[in-house]
């Protein structure tokens, strides 16, 4: 229910940097779906457990689009949508590393 | 504290890790070449000017010349709209698009001066093509946080030119 992770790499910055650790869960979606502006992490083949930001939402197929803050980030413009199946959860709780 | 103890967990178990992937390497862009591109088509819509003004026989020499303007007016008016496009989907993002609603309708535009460029020889669309990525480029360099300034470029035709005032 619960998964603790630590974060890599720089799309999320200045949000989320390297060296931070997240605790993520589905429990929050038992109480309201997954929306716009949350940070999920999922499992993306080819990529591995991913941690972005959620533009969109397709109301039809209810795939999200994932996004990241930089403009480098690779993300739904690169691996296209993410299905709600692949998520991991939400992120519920951030420590960010000591700056 | 809390982190600490993240940390000695991490260093004992192993936490798994969560990637906020980017494009390895981050963050080069630049419309300079698309604005070299641009203006390299109006270039060789002036070549090709001078050289039918020239006069004189339609020799091989003649169709030499002219084939080898069209073929750099085709490449460099298609580079031009490859380079805006990778900017405009890889380096901008919606807080950019918010800032300036007008960009998608700008690259559009772009892309239709670039291939007028290509089906014709007119110097105006091509002057507009190279005006048009000035824009885009002032939009790129807003959304980099960095100044521009508007110079003449050091070499024929010397059209202004969008640059960073760094």
């Amino acid at each position: 229910m619960l998964r603790l992770l630590k974060v890599t790499g720089n799309s999320l910055t200045p949000r989320f940097q390297t060296g931070d650790f997240v605790i993520v869960s589905k429990i929050p979606f038992f109480f309201a779906p997954v929306k716009a502006g949350d940070v999920v992490a999922f499992h993306q083949p080819g990529y591995g457990t991913l941690i972005k930001l959620v533009e969109s939402l397709d109301p039809v197929s209810g795939e999200l689009t994932v996004t990241g803050t930089q403009p480098e980030s690779v993300d739904s413009r690169v691996f296209g949508p993410v299905k709600k199946s692949a998520l991991l959860g939400k992120v519920i709780w951030h420590v960010a590393k000591p700056r | 504290m809390i982190y600490k103890l993240f940390q000695a967990i991490d260093q004992t178990l192993g936490i798994q890790q969560a990637k906020a992937h980017c494009d390895v390497p981050c963050g080069i862009y630049d419309p300079i070449v698309a604005q070299i591109s641009a203006l390299t088509v109006v270039r060789m819509i002036d070549l090709m000017t001078d050289l039918e003004g020239k006069g004189g026989e339609k020799n091989k020499e003649y169709f030499n010349s002219m084939a080898r303007y069209v073929a750099v007016k085709e490449e460099h008016a298609e580079k031009a709209k490859a380079e805006i496009r990778v900017i405009w989907g890889d380096f901008l993002k919606a807080q950019h698009l918010e800032k300036h609603p007008d960009t998608h309708a700008l690259v559009h535009k772009i892309m239709q001066l670039g291939s007028k460029s290509r089906q014709a020889v007119d110097r105006e669309a091509a002057v507009q093509f190279v005006e048009a990525i000035n824009e885009f480029a002032q939009i790129f360099w807003e959304a980099k946080g960095v100044a521009t300034k508007r110079a003449k470029a050091p070499y024929a035709p010397a059209l202004e030119l969008v640059y960073p005032a760094l």
